[in-house]
């Protein structure tokens, strides 16, 4: 599980004002399922994502659109989730539902995600390269970044042929750029900048200093 | 001359082996939102405010909102090609653009891009575009005239060094013509010019260029065009860049001045950006600083101290008015900008008055402090005289019978009024100025025709160049009017008068 789940990836679309009011659900959720005392605190949340709503389309949308109205929603929880879920669960959902929020379900759950691994003092880190990276190489790349950073990473490998060679990889908004395509485009700069020097300094040369 | 290859070769090798390139660190988004010349974009947790920011096809923008969840930014370049969950970086820079003598008769973007087909502008220098305006102590008060060339804003609106003069008036009433016309004017002077066409049709900004051109004024001037094509950032940001390039001779202690034509269309663009963004719109929907963003940018206009090398940035914004409708939003926050303002009134234009200055409602704040003396002294009483005129004009019109004091001054209104008028490119010198004002205001054109006066005023003008040169040239080199300049004035003019009235030409019957 671990191994499939850490990595999950985001599917959803940017909204950062959706974003803040699903982080606020997504560290209650965390917090009460921890206190209830879940040995794996995402376990059910994720399955239900997994197992319920991506196999029964029809029923996600009829619950996370507005077609139906907030008793309905409630009702249909209790009917059709309460009986297999746990209590904390299906109170969660209820209050999703009483609050008009189930729209963001897929959102909490991806920021409860992150929240997880926040608070496990993992982080994730994209790591970009041109040609795939061996077992070998991504786990010398963990360990010299564990070093540096104050959590453990989790690497996402991914591969873009435009960047020649090297690496960039990312750790939340900052890039560390080391491929080869900025290297050369830096290396470009330079030399034209050195060039236009030695140009607008040599046109003087063949110019009168008194002029024509 | 045979260059050696392997030589160039192992130049460049040498310069490729010194190369040593760190790991670029940059700060990312992603764009969210795209649109009408701005982008949402999330993450970037650590732009900064007025930063440069670079989107992944390397079009470059501005962060102009920080929000809590998101930065909002302008885009400066083709925004079509831009799209949502593009990466976008900080450069850790301000908006800066290439500054310097390679600008020059150019013609160029508010990004210094070339516009004009002479290739890449070659300069290694740059500026930041919105800089600081110089505070108290490295100003000095502004006493050097900048002539215009004009006559009627030469003698009655007088614009000194470091001055903010104001042009408005309707659509169509000679604007532009005034601020090119005191382009012209520094030919072969000291002053360095900038002109910013902002939200300009494209073929008025090739007609200014063509004008310029060809009386080689662009030897001395740069124009930085932001058309009513290009997008409202670079609109926004036009007259930012061209305070820039002039700001950069200033702190050379050379003289610059520079036309914002015009900044009406600039708010424009500055509250399209702002409702775009959503931020609060106050009146006429312009946004709540639009005042900051006209001050701030007026503000940067100076004489410097001599400290600072004496340098000095000389603004004539232009606005645009609706109907003459000079207490709108804009124009009262520029008029109390600026040190002055020279009103272009439609009905004059067409009265054919040209340029067609109200010189009644005509100001300028720095007064006679920025006039040669000899200007200061003939000009004195000529805006209460024109005022007066103007006035007993309507009273006559009344068609009561006059006495022939009231008649005279009539006579003479008519003809300063004549005087006053001047064709477009045709700056006329100092000195030439204090002649035709000089011979007016002293009643030596009062037997001339009205409809003469023009003519006259020409072969006036001819005659001091061509046989009274001594006076000419005196008067040129003093720019006063010292006892011994004006009894030589006195008999050239005296001298001309006797020959127009010999002149059949001119007797004829008025």
């Amino acid at each position: 599980m671990a191994a499939a789940s850490t990595i999950r990836p985001s599917r959803v679309l940017e909204d950062p004002s959706a974003k803040a009011v699903a982080r606020v659900y997504a560290q209650a959720y965390l917090d009460a399922v921890t206190q209830a005392g879940a040995e794996n605190p995402l376990e059910e949340i994720t399955s239900f994502q997994d197992d319920v709503l991506n196999l029964n389309p029809q029923f996600a949308d009829l619950l996370l659109s507005e077609a139906l109205a907030t008793d309905e929603k409630i009702r249909l929880i209790e009917k059709t989730i309460q009986p297999s879920a746990s209590p904390v669960f299906a109170n969660f959902l209820r209050v999703l539902a009483e609050h008009q929020r189930l729209n963001l379900f897929p959102l909490i759950l991806n920021l409860a995600w992150l929240e997880q691994e926040h608070r496990a003092g993992r982080q994730r880190v994209l790591v970009k390269s041109a040609v795939p990276l061996s077992e070998e190489q991504l786990s010398s790349i963990q360990n010299r970044l564990q070093s540096a950073l104050n959590s453990e990473p989790i690497l996402i490998p991914s591969v873009d042929e435009n960047l020649i060679g090297g690496l960039v990889i990312q750790v939340g908004d900052t890039v560390y750029d080391g491929s080869l395509k900025t290297r050369l485009g830096s290396l470009r700069r330079q030399l034209r900048k050195g060039y236009l020097h030695e140009i607008q300094s040599g046109r003087d040369r063949f110019s009168h200093p008194e002029g024509n | 001359m045979k260059f050696k290859a392997d030589e160039i070769a192992s130049v460049i090798q040498k310069e490729i082996e010194g190369f040593q390139s760190q790991i670029l660190t940059a700060e990312v988004g992603r764009v969210i939102e795209v649109g009408d010349g701005i982008a949402r974009a999330v993450g970037l947790s650590s732009a900064m405010a007025g930063e440069m920011v670079e989107f992944s096809n390397g079009t470059r923008g501005l962060c102009f909102n920080l929000e809590e969840n998101s930065v909002g930014i302008i885009i400066l370049g083709d925004y079509l090609q831009i799209r949502e969950g593009d990466e976008v970086k900080t450069t850790g820079a301000l908006l800066s653009i290439p500054v310097g003598n390679a600008l020059i008769g150019r013609v160029v973007d508010p990004l210094g891009n070339p516009l004009d087909g002479k290739g890449s502008v070659i300069s290694s220098e740059s500026r930041p575009v919105e800089f600081p305006a110089p505070g108290v102590a490295q100003r000095q008060p502004v006493k050097q005239p900048l002539q215009t060339g004009i006559k009627a804003i030469d003698a009655m609106t007088p614009v000194g060094r470091g001055q903010r003069e104001l042009i408005i008036g309707d659509r169509k009433t000679g604007k532009t013509a005034i601020a090119v016309d005191a382009i012209l004017n520094q030919k072969g002077g000291d002053v360095i010019c900038v002109y910013v066409a902002c939200g300009q049709r494209a073929a008025n900004v090739a007609s200014v260029v063509e004008a310029l051109t060809e009386h080689g004024a662009m030897d001395y001037t740069i124009v930085v065009s932001a058309s009513a094509a290009d997008p409202a950032p670079l609109q926004y940001i036009a007259p930012y860049a061209g305070a820039a390039i002039a700001e950069h001779f200033m702190y050379q202690g050379k003289h610059t001045l520079v036309v914002y034509d015009d900044l009406t269309k600039q708010a424009q663009a500055y509250r399209q950006l702002s409702l775009l963004m959503r931020r609060p719109p106050g009146r006429e929907a312009y946004p709540g600083d639009v005042f900051y963003c006209h001050s701030r940018l007026l503000e940067r206009a100076a004489k410097l101290s001599d400290e600072l090398g004496g340098g000095s940035m000389t603004a004539l914004p232009i606005i645009e008015t609706l109907e003459g409708e000079v207490s709108a939003y804009i124009p009262t926050n520029v008029i109390s900008i600026t040190d002055g303002q020279i009103y272009l009134e439609p009905d004059l234009f067409f009265a054919g008055v040209r340029p067609a200055i109200n010189v009644g409602i005509s100001v300028s704040r720095v007064g006679g402090n920025a006039q040669t003396k000899a200007m200061k002294k003939i000009a004195g009483s000529l805006r209460l005289d024109l005022a007066a005129f103007r006035e007993l004009e309507a009273f006559a019109q009344l068609g009561t019978e006059l006495d022939a004091a009231t008649q005279k001054q009539l006579d003479r209104g008519y003809r300063m009024v004549e005087l006053l008028k001047q064709p477009q490119y045709q700056p006329l010198g100092a000195a030439d100025s204090v002649i035709s004002i000089y011979a007016g205001t002293k009643g030596y054109f009062d037997k001339v025709p009205v409809t003469k006066v023009a003519e006259a005023e020409v072969e006036l003008l001819q005659f001091m160049q061509d046989e009274k040169s001594e006076v000419r040239n005196a008067l040129i080199k003093e720019l006063a009017l010292t006892d011994e300049i004006e009894a030589g004035l006195k008999a050239a003019l005296e001298e001309f008068q006797g020959r127009i009235t010999a002149n059949p030409k001119y007797s004829a019957a008025k």
